[in-house]
């Protein structure tokens, strides 16, 4: 693996007396895609803020290649920024935009004019030099915004919601775009977004963080498939958590029955959460399941159908293909495999429960998502 | 009700331009006579052109308001920025805080102002000349700086705050932050504080008058002292030209601003011709900076001396019909002084405006009994009678008044008397037989009455016999019941009201002073002069003093001394109507007014006359005060019909908004 590139340790940081950022550790590799993922208010753009030199930690320290920048201000650091909603110079068009860090450093005429010529092909906006930022699209000011800060040449890219304000298709794209761009000029970025899915599908390593902590940090799949609590198996797709006990290793009892697990190394009859996601689950008829349970809603998805499946007062989640009638009896198989075991967290109970579950759900926290300051 | 607000829009814009377009018609009208328009003309501004006085204190009030603009703009824009960064809370309160200024009246803001500038300059610095052109400088960058803040603050609220963050980001100091990005975003709110700022500071008339000293003058100030002088229509024309300056950068602006929100929508790039002309005008208004300064800077520091010479207004030939220019002819004689006259209303306000301080006058031209005031408060310089020979040439009797006893600190400049005009068309010659005349109820309502406490007082001590000096409560009580029993004969009290009224023959019979009652009867021949010389009269004389805020006292006694010459005080003579203390000038004055008797009555006759003395503080409050309640709850209402304008106006709005809510009713039904 390469080097590493910035750690930070420690870092806490107060607004007012009210705690944003508490005691985060992270090192970032040379050449890493990290994300930053969070809702809203978790502390992830003040993390990308403190990195950028915009805000000064309450206590910790960045280091930067092993050096301590916490007093280095924004324009002597190595690292450039993509901000949301972009933030491109109204005044300039788009070559006086891109050529704007390059002239700042008094680069010669001839170098600044090759360089935003290629960062213009790079971001496919060859012959839009002359034309203003205002006559542009919102992906075409995206890729304003991306060249202006790569012309640069940074060794650290940070990213802050860059594709908050583009519709779905255009994100997509984007995404792939991004991801493109990053592996062709060899550069680490750090990314902050609270679209989980923007995140498992771009980056070599996700941070989840809520409430100004470090929840889990690890690869995309470690992420979804082994989440560490509750908060993480909410946030990171679709999870049914029930409270279960660890009787030994492999063993775990919820529902009142027991089931066998992959799971072990929890003190015997532990209390722990279980997580089942949602399209792990198979439906059997009735007589052939672990479970019985009553569909109580089904919603057209388009790839599968989300049915809510009452077991015994609690109401489950199950993504399934095949298409089941409200208010029918089924029955469900747990295999092994689709149970994993998190040890309880201060997040237990909190989520994972599908009663108050509407299609309409998903949109809205989204929407919350992009109030974040 | 769309025909409803388009007319009351029509209304409300001839409401508003009105007066402009009548300005603009005076300046090109052939006739003096505002009420009657006689011819199209340009010579009005060839003659504005011309006028390298006007044009000067043009180029002051321009030069004033360029560089307190650009002060205003440059501390204004960055207390701007200082204020954003503040927490919000603290935000609001210092925006409130800049606001006040603006909304403070003007005349508090004057008064704190020089009140400051002298305690600070005179009490502190010990610098006597403490009101200049700096402490002009400062009170309009005072009143600009709010209207600059007030136009920045928002556009730097709408600023999307990462732009900041991105031009860090990309290398720039925030020093290079704030050039390269950050004004670009605020500068259509620089450039509309720094056009209002400009256009406050062109006209401030209230708060210059009180922080400008007489070194630099501009021409709002300079125009309000012309209130005892017809305005001159070349004035019309300036106003004009400046009335579209100022419509011109407006439209200008609002031009910049469509031209800026259409191109925020256009794909097309800045054509290279508009930043061609951007760099132009911004070049121009650079050069145009660097030249005002440089005026400044050199063009005042001539080696010349600066007199200061404050007057009467109209009280010194200036070329106008056909007579000497004295200033001109002084200054041909001396050329290394350069003379700069202001003007006063009243004795009272010259006193007021020197014992206020902070300003450097080196000759002034009081009554006698100003004159016996300031000598008591020590405010008037002793003169060097060497360097004013000329003072052999005043007369005798002229010489060591009463009001100057030794003769040390001034010199004569004219006399004159106060008696009575009447027109002999309607007053029958037998009842001309004294002051009682101004009581004759025979012509009730035909009579105006001198508006001045220590005239009128004085005509009624004449009448009854005190002595016109008189600090005897009694006695100044009966004079006080003489004027209010004369009270419901007199039509007005006025000064140069007078004027019109006698000439018209709306009035009849008056108390003025003799030389302007000469003017009077020049354009009415009806009119006679009349002075009651068995009863006593009011001999004044206005004589030259220097003040202890003098700068130049040596100058000072050579004007005084040019003023003397038996020639040029004739010449002088001939423009004022007065009498002049010294005979030689008869010669060379014009023959009518030298053998005038109204002007210089028979020696005999004078010895009846006296002067006013100085009463105390205490005195003089009384009297006025006893003048006020003899005189001035007359009901004027038969002659009053200035509230009708205003009512119809009412009647008008009134009627549109009835109009407007029952048409808006109807619409709703």
């Amino acid at each position: 693996m390469s080097k590493e590139l910035i750690r930070l340790r420690d870092l806490t940081m107060e607004f007012d007396g009210e705690r944003i950022l508490d005691g985060i550790n992270l090192y970032i590799n040379d050449h890493e895609f990290l994300t930053l993922l969070g809702p809203s208010g978790c502390g992830k753009t003040t993390t990308l803020r403190i990195i950028g030199g915009f805000l000064t930690p309450t206590s910790g320290t960045v280091t930067f290649d092993g050096q301590c920048i916490n007093d280095v201000p924004p324009y002597e650091r190595q690292i450039n920024t993509v901000f949301q909603r972009y933030a491109l110079f109204p005044h300039l068009n788009v070559f006086d935009n891109i050529a704007f860090g390059l002239r700042v450093a008094k680069l010669p005429k001839e170098e600044i004019n090759q360089r935003v010529q290629e960062m213009l092909e790079i971001v496919s906006l060859k012959g839009y030099g002359h034309r203003r930022i205002q006559s542009l699209s919102g992906g075409q000011q995206q890729r304003v915004a991306i060249a202006r800060a790569l012309v640069n040449r940074p060794k650290v890219l940070l990213l802050d919601e860059p594709l908050g304000a583009l519709d779905l298709r255009l994100r997509k794209d984007m995404q792939i775009e991004l991801k493109r761009i990053q592996q062709a000029m060899g550069i680490t970025f750090v990314y902050v977004t609270h679209d989980q899915e923007e995140a498992l599908s771009m980056s070599d390593t996700v941070v989840v963080m809520d409430k100004g902590r470090i929840q889990q940090i690890g690869k995309p799949e470690d992420i979804y498939n082994e989440p560490k609590n509750a908060f993480v198996a909410d946030f990171i797709g679709e999870s049914n958590i029930l409270d279960g006990v660890m009787l030994e290793d492999y063993k775990v009892r919820f529902f009142g029955r027991i089931f066998q697990c992959v799971d072990k190394g929890f003190a015997p009859n532990e209390s722990v959460d279980v997580v089942i996601r949602p399209e792990d689950i198979d439906i059997v008829a009735p007589d052939q399941g672990h479970l019985v349970g009553t569909v109580t809603s089904v919603t057209f998805k388009g790839l599968n159908y989300d049915i809510i499946v009452e077991f015994k007062g609690f109401k489950w989640l199950i993504q399934t293909t095949d298409h089941c009638a409200e208010g029918s009896t089924i029955g469900i198989r747990l295999n092994p495999e689709d149970i994993h075991i998190m040890k309880k967290s201060e997040y237990s109970g909190m989520f994972g429960d599908y009663s108050s579950y509407s299609a309409e759900y998903d949109e809205l926290t989204e929407d919350a998502g992009d109030e974040e300051e | 009700m769309k025909k409803a607000n388009r007319i009351i829009t029509v209304l409300m814009f001839i409401f508003l331009y009105i007066p402009m377009v009548v300005l603009i018609v005076a300046s090109f009208n052939t006739g003096k006579d505002i009420t009657q328009f006689e011819g199209f003309t340009l010579k009005q501004y060839s003659e504005l052109f011309r006028d390298e006085d006007l044009l000067g204190l043009l180029g002051n009030s321009i030069l004033i308001a360029l560089l307190s603009t650009a002060i205003s703009v440059t501390f204004g824009t960055l207390a701007a920025v200082g204020i954003h960064r503040l927490k919000p809370k603290m935000r609001k309160l210092v925006m409130s805080l800049t606001n006040i200024p603006m909304t403070n009246p003007d005349i508090v803001t004057g008064v704190s102002l020089s009140l400051l500038f002298v305690f600070v300059g005179t009490g502190l610095l010990g610098n006597r000349e403490s009101l200049n052109f700096g402490t002009l400088l400062i009170a309009h960058v005072t009143f600009g700086l709010p209207y600059v803040i007030l136009n920045v603050s928002p556009k730097l609220q709408q600023m999307n705050p990462a732009l900041t963050d991105a031009a860090m980001d990309l290398g720039c100091t925030p020093v290079q932050a704030f050039f390269k990005v950050i004004i670009h975003e605020i500068m259509p709110g620089i450039i509309a504080g720094g056009i209002m700022a400009f256009t406050m500071s062109l006209d401030d008339f209230v708060i210059s008058y009180f922080v400008t000293g007489s070194d630099f003058v501009t021409l709002p100030v300079e125009i309000y002292t012309y209130t005892k002088k017809p305005i001159q229509p070349k004035v019309y024309a300036m106003f004009t030209l400046l009335f579209l300056l100022i419509a011109v950068l407006m439209v200008g602006m609002n031009l910049l601003q469509i031209r800026a929100d259409r191109k925020k929508g256009s794909k097309r790039p800045e054509s290279r011709s508009w930043q061609i002309a951007k760099r132009c005008i911004a070049g121009a208004l650079a050069v145009a900076l660097i030249v005002g300064c440089g005026f400044l800077f050199f063009g005042n520091r001539q080696e010349k001396i600066v007199l200061n010479v404050k007057n009467w207004g109209m009280n010194m030939a200036d070329g106008t019909d056909e007579t000497l220019d004295i200033v001109a002819a002084f200054e041909e004689k001396y050329p290394n002084i350069k003379v700069n006259m202001s003007y006063y209303e009243s004795n009272e306000a010259l006193f007021s405006q020197l014992s206020n301080g902070g300003i450097t006058v080196d000759v002034i031209i009081p009554s006698d009994y100003m004159i016996d005031r300031m000598i008591q408060e020590n405010m008037l310089e002793k003169l060097n009678y060497d360097n004013i020979p000329n003072f052999e040439y005043v007369d005798e009797q002229f010489k060591n008044p009463s009001y100057d006893p030794k003769n040390e600190y001034s010199v004569p400049y004219t006399w004159g008397t106060v008696g009575i005009l009447y027109n002999s068309k309607y007053v029958s010659e037998e009842d001309v037989t004294g002051w009682e005349l101004l009581w004759n109820e025979k012509y009730a309502g035909k009579i105006l009455m001198i508006d001045n406490s220590r005239d009128a007082m004085g005509i009624a001590q004449y009448l009854l016999g005190y002595d016109v000096n008189t600090v005897d409560k009694a006695e100044l009580q009966a004079c006080a019941d003489k004027l209010a029993q004369q009270r419901p004969l007199v039509q007005q009290y006025v000064m140069d009201q007078i004027y019109s009224t006698m000439e018209n023959e709306e009035a009849w019979i008056a108390a003025y002073y003799a030389g302007d009652c000469m003017l009077m009867m020049e354009n009415n021949p009806d009119l006679q002069f009349y002075l009651p010389e068995h009863q006593g009269f009011n001999l004044f004389t206005d004589a030259m003093c220097i003040p202890t805020c003098c700068k130049e006292k040596e100058a000072a006694e050579l004007f005084i001394n040019f003023l003397c010459d038996p020639e040029i005080s004739g010449a002088n003579m001939d423009y004022i109507c007065y009498a002049s203390p010294i005979s030689e000038a008869k010669e060379y004055m014009e023959e009518y007014l030298a053998e005038s008797e109204i002007i210089y009555p028979a020696e005999e006759v004078l010895a009846k006359g006296s002067a006013y003395r100085y009463l105390s503080e205490e005195t003089s409050r009384f009297v006025e005060g006893l003048y006020q309640n003899a005189t001035k709850t007359v009901d004027t209402s038969g002659s009053d019909n200035g509230w009708i304008v205003p009512a119809v106006l009412i009647v008008v709005m009134a009627g549109t908004l009835v109009l407007l809510f029952v048409t808006r009713k109807r619409r709703k039904v």
